[in-house]
């Protein structure tokens, strides 16, 4: 950027720029709205006419694909990030006030977790869970992802805790405060933007996993959004009109949690990034 | 440590206090860990240290869960792995990928990042549409593009109208099909690259860019004498997510290729594990490209991750 360019440069490469990047969203989002024919002559033009067919076939199938799979999206996404919110906030309080060699330690076997892909234990994990009789069921895949998404919590959560004063602690354990009572009552409200942290990026990313309610909900157990758009995409791979309007009503959920959370999602990511 | 708490009450507040008013004995401290550390070390020793010593173990076996006995075959797997075709090909087109994504969307992001670095709902809107596709599941994207580059797709469509004769083949010619895929993680993972350069833009001090242009220093070398270094640590986090999302990328294949088209174009090294290990159910076989792959995804991130933070230190 040249500081003799003219003041309508800038604005005008960035909406050139973002208007070519846009295109796969725009695709993605007005197929939703044409015939199926339409979909497979003319992915790229507006709707013509424009059809909420598409949508009110998928709400009312009679397998019930849509509302089977945003069921188990909304169930195994609350129940893993409920769990994972409480679960990595007391290990990360542990771990923040154990400064010994012993809970050093522990956090460099969390933080070695961070960077596993799912891929290299996906099989024996299904050894595992076969053992405790979960395969196949919403709660196996809930455990799964608590155990794989606990390290990047536990991250978020140490890297808070420091800036809570030890010291109000200190005090509530003089007046006779149990440690749960501390923890849960005066430690953990303060955690808030942690927690919120947490809740958007497991959140997301959870809802949004692919290989691993593939492998441990198996076939024939029930899908979640992402594996029943695969499997649309496998079964009926013309069916444009069942492939398009279930990934847009399985996206807005999302999609609404972000436009709400934008700021907190942006400031999570990059709270990390600025200081190194 | 009872009489070394005895003798200490009446000293004044040292920086030993503190320091021992945990340790009245071992047990609140176990019991401490049971209630707060515990739970969560449990589920992720079952779920992610146990199943990657059972990888492990496996991958010196012939495990097959349809073809029983299951024999110790000691390092046979590895010797294997470096002389089957399927397993060097797959390494070979995750490392061409791996290069693409990592370079692609670092360059482009920087380049949209200073381009955005202004106020205004213009900016902020873009901002939203280039960070869109971090909050979309790697399924809708691939689903999404696959439509846009089958034969009959939009862009071949725009290629036509545009006077090309015959267009290429996006996803249905081998030798294309890599490079189609790396374009759409590129596009999906520049959004991410975007936002970090822009946090890391904020952070330039205005007064440093002002003091530089009083000197005389031009835009260009503004940017790079200034701006630059202090965007480091930016290309350290965009570079080593590029490195992990791209190395572990299996989601963009299930979907859009199959590992196809012909004989494994497109067969990532994630990709081939999975389909070793419940396809063809040579879980042996497969639990040591597992091992493999986590071999060298943690060798490419210890590493980068120690250039990057020296060069942050140098700067």
């Amino acid at each position: 950027m040249r500081d003799t360019a003219p003041p309508w440069a800038r604005p005008l490469a960035a909406l050139a720029v973002g208007a070519f990047f846009f295109v796969p969203l725009y695709v993605g989002v007005i197929n939703t709205f044409k015939s199926p024919d339409q979909i497979r002559t003319d992915p790229i033009g507006a709707p013509h006419p424009f059809t909420l067919r598409n949508l009110s076939t998928l709400l009312t199938r009679p397998d019930n694909l849509y509302w089977a799979s945003v069921t188990n999206s909304i169930l195994v996404t609350g129940l893993s990030v409920m769990v994972l919110t409480v679960l990595s906030a007391t290990l990360g309080h542990y771990l923040a006030r154990s400064p010994s060699r012993w809970g050093r330690g522990l956090m460099l076997l969390l933080l070695c977790g961070l960077m596993i892909p799912p891929q290299v234990i996906l099989a024996p994990v299904t050894y595992v869970l076969r053992a405790v009789g979960l395969m196949g069921t919403l709660p196996g895949l809930v455990l799964f992802n608590v155990g794989y998404y606990v390290p990047f919590g536990v991250f978020v959560f140490t890297g808070f805790m420091r800036s809570v004063p030890r010291d109000l602690e200190e005090a509530a354990a003089i007046d006779g405060a149990t440690r749960g009572q501390i923890f849960w009552r005066i430690v953990f409200p303060l955690l808030r933007p942690a927690t919120a942290s947490v809740l958007i990026f497991l959140g997301v990313w959870i809802w949004n996993d692919f290989i691993d309610p593939l492998i441990i909900l198996g076939p024939s157990q029930g899908t979640t959004i992402t594996t029943g758009i695969f499997r649309s995409v496998g079964v009926w791979r013309t069916d444009y009109g069942t492939i398009f309007s279930l990934m847009f009503m399985g996206t807005i959920p999302v999609l609404v949690f972000y436009l709400f959370l934008q700021k907190h999602f942006v400031k999570g990511l990059t709270g990390g990034a600025t200081k190194g | 440590m009872v009489s070394d708490v005895a003798t200490r009450p009446r000293a004044p507040r040292a920086a030993g206090r503190t320091r021992h008013r945990r340790s009245r004995g071992v047990w609140p401290r176990v019991w401490h860990f049971l209630s707060f550390g515990a739970p969560g070390v449990l589920i992720y020793v079952c779920f992610v240290l146990v199943p990657i010593a059972v990888s492990f173990g496996y991958s010196l076996t012939n495990y097959n869960p349809f073809n029983p006995p299951t024999r110790f075959v000691g390092l046979r797997n590895y010797q294997l792995m470096l002389q089957d075709d399927a397993f060097l090909t797959s390494l070979r087109i995750t490392t061409i990928l791996t290069a693409i994504v990592v370079i692609v969307p670092n360059v482009l992001g920087l380049g949209i990042a200073v381009l955005l670095d202004r106020r205004g709902w213009l900016y902020n809107a873009l901002r939203g549409v280039f960070f869109t596709p971090m909050v979309l599941s790697s399924v809708v994207i691939s689903v999404i593009w696959t439509r846009m580059l089958q034969d009959d797709g939009p862009v071949n469509q725009v290629l036509r109208a545009l006077g090309v004769q015959d267009p290429p083949g996006w996803l249905s010619d081998p030798d294309i099909a890599l490079y189609s895929l790396a374009t759409v993680l590129c596009w999906q993972m520049l959004g991410f690259c975007v936002v970090i350069y822009l946090a890391g833009l904020s952070g330039v001090p205005k007064e440093l860019m002002e003091a530089a242009a009083i000197d005389g220093a031009g835009p260009v070398r503004r940017f790079w004498r200034v701006t630059w270094p202090m965007l480091a640590p930016a290309l350290t986090v965009n570079t080593v997510v590029l490195l992990i999302s791209a190395f572990k990328i299996f989601d963009h294949v299930q979907v859009m290729t199959q590992g196809g088209p012909g004989t494994g174009s497109t067969a990532t090294i994630a990709f081939l594990a999975i389909q070793t290990a419940f396809v063809d159910n040579h879980q042996g076989y497969a639990s040591a490209e597992a091992v493999a792959m986590l071999v060298v995804i943690a060798a490419l991130t210890a590493v980068s991750l120690a250039v990057l933070r020296r060069r942050e230190i140098d700067q």
